[in-house]
């Protein structure tokens, strides 16, 4: 059998031998059991010599196959990785890719379908917070490059309500989301994020600090990694990631489930809280933060497009007029601070 | 007739995004990643429209996968016919490799084997490419670590037939050349003389790293004397021709990277004698 002697025929070869989630050689070896190859398969399609074998040098994509994709996930998902530890995300991602092996061109959706595969992973069993913390790391990366808009500002307000027959119409850009999760997400990503800037050496930036009860403007209050550090995963070099199979030689750099022998760290664990959250792209930093069950109501309201009036309305159920009037100018005030309502669709 | 030289560029990568916003550089072009900016907006597109508004900007894809046996991406070939037509890049790139197969990507520049069915297949797919985008685009050599037995041609003839019978451009990556003279036991001059003169629309110059039994394509190091050496026989082939380095990973200071294109400056000078390129002689 030479199923390689087309090129159909020798990139479906290669490409099962490359994916195969332990490597070539037992890639083989389960095709041959599969009856879709023979145990020769491989030296019969690809030309090796004694300094390096065929099959050694189809080892060489399949390192980088998978390393590239891993690290990709690690950029995208940098808390989680955090919290699971080297090994644990690396097993994650060897199920993972195993399951939704990338089905874009551009590497920056390769982590799309990673909240959902997490939640009905083994791993959110152990650390059910994980998978509302996977959720919002995703939402974060999705907005990095979301669409732009302007947003409204404190100057639009008075001639766009004017415009509208002294309403306010209101609608949100489109780098924002909302979220609805069963844990505190926020602050788990908060105290990881504490940690790695620990393990680094670095102290938080102040303009990344929270400042717990403060008003929400631009950053304070919300968490925030500004530019190239929170930038979406992309493509660096043709196999720079695969530099480690030096590197890292001697039986670690392997795709498949590794057991590294290191102490993992402790699964984060938080009662389950529902908790909503705010995630939104301003200028080329994207923020988060969680927030109040009426505000996140309200927000479904503005994402779907609404007037001023109709918010306002919401607000005084149970609320004196004084105390609506000023719970939706705080309301107001803070996302257009916070740059989530869209100034140019509405006009 | 290839385009004119446009001197000597680098790959723009978002570590000196800021830098190269801020300051003026001794770079003549960018090339870009097009992947890295198939967005709707944010950051990416914003420094883009920001540099191409100062330099000419080469769009350099990985994920057009011309020779796989997959269709062509449809929705892809829209996302970069978009970004060529927001960018108007002096031309478009790609690599000579398959990157996915059944619907999925490797996210990496997978061999050829030279056969006549692959030469036919890829030329039928490079003319349905610059059709849909209406341009002609260059192909680039891949380094690679296995040859397949089937192959009936060598890489140069397979790559100069795919020009020919397309019209494409050939990127000529002369590290690959080196990595892959390396791997497979090649005379790499063999291969820059069976490349054909009027072809050539630009050189690739990088670093690798040596593995003991092979050599890695990892752009992460200084371009390597022999690389050097290799694009000297190469400028003496194929005379001026756009020059770019790549540094990927480890990536270091602009300044560091300006160097390098410098000495590449250099060394054409050097080999051709010292006659300024356009973007020069426009400054």
């Amino acid at each position: 059998m030479n199923r390689a002697s087309t090129l159909l025929g020798a990139e479906s070869l290669f490409w099962e031998l490359i994916t195969a989630p332990e490597g070539v050689r037992p890639g083989l070896e389960a095709l041959v059991r599969a009856g879709k190859a023979d145990a020769s398969a491989i030296e019969s399609f690809l030309g090796g010599d004694e300094r390096l074998p065929a099959a050694e040098r189809l080892d060489i994509y399949a390192n980088m196959y998978f390393f590239r994709l891993l690290d990709c996930l690690r950029e995208d998902f940098p808390r989680l990785a955090t919290a699971l530890g080297e090994e644990r995300f690396h097993n994650l991602a060897t199920d993972y890719l195993l399951a939704h092996p990338s089905a874009n061109p551009s590497l920056r959706y390769l982590g799309e379908r990673l909240p959902a595969f997490f939640a009905g992973h083994a791993l959110a069993r152990q650390s059910a917070c994980l998978a509302d913390l996977t959720v919002l790391e995703w939402t974060r990366a999705d907005l990095f490059d979301a669409a732009d808009a302007r947003a409204l500002g404190r100057d639009d307000v008075a001639p766009l309500a004017g415009a509208h027959g002294g309403d306010l119409p209101l609608r949100t850009v489109p780098a924002f989301r909302l979220l609805r999760l069963e844990h505190d997400a926020p602050a788990l990503w908060r105290e990881l994020r504490d940690r790695d800037a620990q393990d680094s050496g670095s102290a938080s930036q102040p303009d990344v600090t929270p400042a717990a009860g403060g008003p929400d403007s631009t950053g304070a209050g919300a968490d925030a990694v500004a530019g190239a550090e929170s930038a979406a995963a992309t493509w660096g070099a043709g196999a720079a990631n695969a530099a480690r199979l030096g590197e890292e030689a001697g039986g670690r750099c392997q795709a498949g489930h590794v057991h590294d022998g290191r102490p993992a760290p402790p699964l984060p664990q938080q009662r389950r809280r529902k908790t909503a959250a705010r995630v939104w792209r301003r200028g080329f930093t994207v923020f988060h933060r969680a927030i109040e069950d009426e505000e996140a109501d309200l927000l479904e309201l503005v994402a779907e497009g609404t007037v001023l009036s109709r918010v306002a309305q919401r607000l005084s159920a149970g609320r004196s007029q004084a105390r609506a009037t000023e719970a939706v100018g705080r309301l107001l005030q803070a996302w257009l601070d916070a740059g989530i309502l869209a100034a140019e669709p509405l006009r | 007739m290839p385009p004119a030289s446009l001197g000597h560029g680098v790959g723009l990568r978002r570590e000196h995004f800021e830098r190269v916003l801020s300051a003026p550089t001794r770079i003549d072009w960018f090339e870009v990643i097009s992947e890295n900016f198939m967005a709707d907006g944010g950051r990416p597109l914003d420094v883009l429209d920001r540099v191409r508004a100062r330099y000419p900007v080469v769009l350099h894809g990985v994920s057009l996968s011309i020779g796989s046996t997959d269709p062509l991406n449809e929705p892809y070939l829209d996302r970069l016919a978009a970004l060529a037509r927001r960018t108007e890049p002096a031309w478009v790139s790609d690599h000579l490799c398959w990157a996915g197969f059944g619907g999925h990507f490797a996210h990496d520049l997978l061999p050829l084997p030279y056969t006549e069915e692959a030469l036919a297949h890829v030329v039928s797919r490079v003319h349905r490419v610059q059709e849909r985008l209406g341009r002609p685009i260059a192909l680039e050599n891949v380094s690679s670590y296995v040859t397949f037995r089937q192959s009936s041609l060598t890489e140069w003839e397979f790559l100069a037939e795919i020009a020919r019978r397309s019209g494409c451009g050939i990127l000529l990556d002369v590290n690959n050349i080196y990595v892959s003279s390396r791997n497979h036991g090649f005379d790499p001059r063999a291969y820059i003389e069976g490349i054909p003169k009027e072809a050539v629309w630009q050189f690739h110059l990088a670093g690798h790293s040596d593995k003991g039994t092979f050599l890695l394509d990892t752009h992460d190091h200084p371009v390597p004397d022999p690389v050097w050496e290799l694009y000297e026989h190469a400028l003496r082939r194929f005379g001026r021709v756009s020059a770019l380095v790549e540094w990927d990973d480890h990536i270091p200071t602009f300044e560091r990277l300006e160097e390098e294109s410098l000495r590449a400056r250099q060394i054409e000078a050097r080999v051709l004698g010292d006659v300024l390129t356009p973007a020069e002689a426009s400054r």
